[in-house]
């Protein structure tokens, strides 16, 4: 029995290893290339740990590239994209999940469907109305377009996740007096936290990760977003492959530490509202 | 409790983020001026000095710079511009200005130029540069630089390989290429090669058609309404390309992915003892790599041509001018900008910063420094044996078209004389498409 | 007044309805009348000639299939190792957080910037594959992945495996903590073995979520162009091309506006039969 254990959980093991060996190879690619001179960098075969270490990718990216506008920039649009998408769309679920009215399953194949239509199509005309209200190269029209992709999917994302807690839970916590509302929200929203938590990441990572919409929405140099900043680096002339690598390293650390932050969050949370039975 | 807190926090947070979107209203003229080469280290720095300068000759007129990628400025321009906005001056090289033309996406300038004195004050400029920017007698953009291709060498390298004339056709650029190609550390696999041709999509028209002109041929018939690729000489430019790097192997592995970039590099690390060029490279290059020492070792020889050739054009040309945004409120600041961005001492600063050719006859004839650069009386004189290439809406789809099969025959999907055969007739659906 | 319960799904629902109605339905009009040439160019004039064209184009043929390649075989790959990496990760184990954080890190690179990444990796020369090829004596001469027709798709097809599986994984993964403990426990005392639980208690409660992150995924896929642009730009030739690369270069790049939005509307077709019948599951569950 005991052995039986120890083998499981020697391949449990191995199978973290695997898993992590496969994510985190081209991370340790970006990394030795991000402290390596553009010379080694260019080197034939390639040198798997840098010869001669340099840190001048990030000191690039700290003064001259102005990076940390664009990091502030992408952090302030991606974090009110993912709150109120994941916000809007937790309510909206709990509503197709909950109720029968006429036109749900249109209405949700509609959401599903509008996000068929390829970005290319839409950034022209939601240029078009952004410039009528105003909202051309300011924060706040990213954020509204980016909602419109992230929300479709959050909904969907939700509504399974809200599926999976029982109706009766919502009757009892109805018959002891609570609101709709307010059962939705102290009740079955705690119950899907780790739903919810996938939700915002998710939502955050495609804000966080877009082009197209950064770059024909905001003209100011002030207010791009990192992505933008970072596809910048391939120039016309030049391209700044270990400022590239150092950048997205940076880059990723962000969602890696929300994500962190976040299941933290749901452990105490988890652990201390007593849901399931 | 937790509603209102929910609703507070989100007016908060809508707030702030629209105080951040806030355009702060200035008393002054505000002109925003897009180039992509603002996005460059040293070109950057060059036109934010000039903007400089302009703003403190004209008080009164703030210019916000607005960079953008080369890859993707056509995309952030049309979006914009097609919905009414966009910056009211911008940049672009000759490729998409057709295109632009035709969309209505540029100013019509000649009101302006008749007011600064018309033909006169257009006749420094060379007849050619006005080609591209021209269309039914009205003037849409000023042009800034011109270059012509050539082929840059390190004469380094070639002084090691024992090469003592410059190939003045294919046949001894061929010749070339092997000698060059070698391993330079003994008993080493083969890590230097002859040259690079750039076979990506980022530069490639300029690069490839080189190769065809110098054999006589090119993409299209003069008359730019069929394709001219069924013609012998054109046959033996891709065949000759395909050779040289199936058969010769004198050009890197992984050569189809090679854009302009890579090809630098891989001159700038000594990969390639060749690449086609032109005055920029020389900057670029040496400044990629300072244990090359560029400006010493670089040197320039005209694209070699096929011997019994007539014609006399065997080299293509780069020119980038500048364009007014037709829907700009401020049309007069903004032209003072092109006007200002295009006069002789801008293009001398040009010269002096980014070694690169004007546009104007006066600079590049009298300019003490242009006169002195062994790199500039090779390329001013080569700009006579250089044409542009189509100047047509559609040429960006036939030159994609060309590129792919040239891939795929480099490729071996595909007999290099498929893949050219097929490339004609696809050119030619495309032009008598529209 | 009291509103009725069954009433209060319209205040759920409202916000996002409006928001997205208000927003994206004027552009997602906008975007099919492109296809028929009606807006948004110089000349409108109602013609079907952008979808005529589309049959003759080998580029679009070619795409078409090499998008439903790609997609059914990323989409695949990342519904195994998904649900392979969610249930290794909800075991009680120590620093399953720390491990958790690893598992979402490829997706956490912006499609474009991964698509570079991942061309310097299989580049010919300093790319890393290569690198440990030659390095390690494997090879004498390094292979061209991205410049050899096949290998360059599978690249692909393998550098978007890689970037996109946590995607599924954790909507797997919080699917898989909310399946009560106590069905796992009851099991436990019938006495069924790892393999039976999995099948039995598993996989009916997360099937729900499979059939979700598969829809999901495969929109995503579809409409991403990101990666291919930056790793191959759809070559050598047209081995990689896919319906999306292909929107974006007619739309931008040739300015055939009116081609680009038929081609999308063909892609949007693509995904609407491809989703149809995990779109049925789902609703067949409201009933």
């Amino acid at each position: 029995m005991l052995q039986r254990q120890r083998t499981f959980w020697i391949c449990i093991c191995m199978a973290l290893i695997v898993m992590g060996v496969f994510n985190l190879l081209p991370f340790y690619w970006m990394l030795s290339s991000s402290f390596k001179t553009e010379a080694e960098v260019a080197s034939y075969p390639a040198t798997l740990i840098p010869k001669l270490w340099t840190i001048g990718a990030y000191s690039k990216i700290w003064f001259q590239e102005k990076f940390v506008y664009y990091f502030l920039n992408s952090l302030i649009v991606s974090m009110s994209t993912a709150t109120f998408s994941s916000l809007v769309g937790a309510f909206a679920a709990y509503g197709f999940s909950r109720f029968r009215f006429k036109g749900k399953t249109l209405t949700m194949t509609l959401f599903l469907a509008s996000q068929m239509i390829p970005g290319v199509l839409l950034v022209g005309p939601y240029f078009k109305m952004l410039s009528l209200v105003g909202l051309y190269n300011t924060l706040l029209g990213l954020i509204l377009s980016q909602i419109t992709i992230t929300l479709p999917f959050s909904i969907w994302m939700l509504k399974g996740y809200i599926d999976t807690v029982p109706t009766e839970i919502d009757q009892a916590a109805m018959v002891d007096g609570a609101s709709r509302t307010r059962t939705f929200l102290m009740v079955v929203l705690p119950g899907i936290l780790p739903g919810l938590v996938a939700t915002v990441i998710f939502a955050f990572l495609l804000s966080w990760g877009d082009l197209l919409w950064a770059l024909c929405l905001i003209s100011a140099k002030s207010k791009q977003t990192l992505t933008l900043g970072i596809t910048q680096l391939v120039g016309e002339f030049r391209t700044e492959w270990s400022t590239i690598m150092a950048a997205t390293v940076i880059a990723t650390m962000v969602p890696a530490t929300l994500y962190l932050l976040l299941q933290n969050f749901l452990i105490k949370g988890f652990t201390e509202s007593a849901v399931k039975g | 409790m937790l509603k209102r807190t929910y609703w507070v926090c989100l007016i908060v947070m809508v707030f702030s983020v629209s105080l951040i979107g806030t355009v702060v209203k200035a008393q002054e003229v505000k002109i925003s001026y897009s180039d992509w080469q603002l996005a460059q280290d040293i070109w950057g720095r060059s036109l934010r000095e000039a903007i400089a300068e302009f703003e403190r000759l004209n008080p009164g007129i703030k210019v916000e710079d607005e960079p953008v990628a080369l890859a993707q400025r056509d995309v952030k321009f049309t979006t914009a511009i097609r919905a009414g906005a966009g910056p009211d001056v911008f940049a672009l090289d000759v490729n998409p200005v057709k295109q632009y033309i035709k969309e209505g996406w540029v100013k019509d300038l000649t009101p302006f130029i008749e007011k600064e004195g018309g033909q006169q004050w257009l006749s420094d400029f060379y007849p050619r540069s006005l080609m591209p920017v021209t269309e039914d007698n009205k003037i849409y953009g000023i042009p800034k630089n011109i270059v012509a291709m050539v082929m840059v060498y390190n004469s380094q390298l070639f002084k090691e390989a024992g090469i003592k004339s410059l190939p003045k056709n294919w046949k001894e650029y061929r010749e070339v290429c092997k000698k060059l190609t070698k391993a330079t550390k003994p008993k080493g696999p083969v890590d230097q090669w002859g040259v690079a041709f750039v076979l990506a999509k980022a530069c490639f028209d300029l690069r490839f058609s080189v190769v065809l002109r110098g054999f006589g041929g090119d993409f299209l018939a003069p008359d730019w309404k069929h394709s001219a690729l069924n013609t012998p000489e054109a046959k033996e430019a891709f065949n000759y390309v395909v050779e040289l790097i199936l058969k010769d192997k004198v050009m890197p592995p992984g050569v189809t992915q090679v854009d302009c970039n890579e090809a630098r590099r891989l001159l700038a690390f000594k990969k390639t003892a060749m690449k086609i060029g032109t005055m920029w490279s020389i900057t670029e290059v040496s400044g990629m790599n300072p244990d090359l020492r560029g400006w010493e070792v670089l040197e320039m020889f005209p694209i070699p041509q096929k011997e019994g050739v007539k014609s006399k054009i065997r080299s293509t040309l780069y020119q980038k001018s500048i364009f007014m945004n037709p829907n700009t409120k401020h049309p007069e600041a903004a032209w003072k900008l092109i006007k200002f961005l295009t006069d002789k001492k801008q293009m001398e600063k040009w010269f002096i910063d980014n070694n690169m050719l004007s546009c104007r006859k006066s600079v590049n004839n009298t300019y003490g420094p242009i006169l002195q650069s062994k790199y500039a009386s090779i390329v001013t004189k080569e700009i006579e044996n250089a044409a542009f290439l189509p100047l047509i809406p559609q040429w960006p789809e036939c030159l994609e078209t060309f590129r792919q099969n040239l891939q795929a025959a480099i490729a071996k999907q595909k007999t290099a004389d498929q893949a050219l055969t097929d490339a004609h007739n696809q050119i030619e659906a495309i032009l008598t498409r529209k | 007044m009291r509103i009725q319960d069954r009433h209060k799904c319209y205040f759920f629902i409202l916000p996002a309805f409006l928001l997205l109605v208000s927003i994206l339905g004027f552009p997602a009009i906008a975007a099919i009348l492109q296809s028929f040439n009606l807006v948004w160019v110089s000349k409108p004039s109602f013609s079907l000639s952008s979808y005529g064209r589309l049959f003759n184009d080998i580029e679009f043929l070619t795409s078409l299939i090499n998008t439903f390649i790609f997609v059914s075989t990323t989409v695949s790959f990342h519904l195994l190792i998904g649900l392979g990496v969610a249930l290794l990760l909800n075991m009680e184990m120590k620093r399953r957080h720390f491990f958790r954080v690893i598992a979402i890190l490829p997706w956490t690179v912006p499609d474009v910037i991964g698509g570079l990444i991942w061309k310097f990796i299989f580049d010919t020369l300093p790319g890393f594959v290569n690198g440990v090829l030659i390095r390690g004596r494997f090879l004498a001469e390094p292979i061209d992945f991205l410049g050899t027709p096949l290998l360059a798709f599978l690249c692909f097809i393998f550098a978007e495996v890689w970037r996109g599986y946590p995607f599924v994984m954790l909507i797997l993964l919080a699917g898989l903590q909310a399946i009560p403990r106590h069905q796992y426990e009851a099991g436990a005392i019938d006495g069924a073995s790892t393999i039976q639980s999995f099948l039995y208690i598993t996989l009916p409660n997360l099937k729900y979520m499979v059939v979700i992150a598969v829809i999901l995924d495969t929109i995503w896929e579809c409409r991403l162009f990101g990666m291919v642009y930056s790793m191959t730009g759809g070559g050598p030739g047209y081995s990689s091309q896919v319906l999306s690369l292909l929107t974006y270069k007619h739309y931008f790049q040739f300015f055939n506006t009116s081609y680009a939005a038929s081609i999308a509307v063909v892609l949007a077709v693509f995904m609407l039969i491809i989703s149809i019948p995990y779109l049925r599951m789902t609703m067949r569950r409201e009933v």
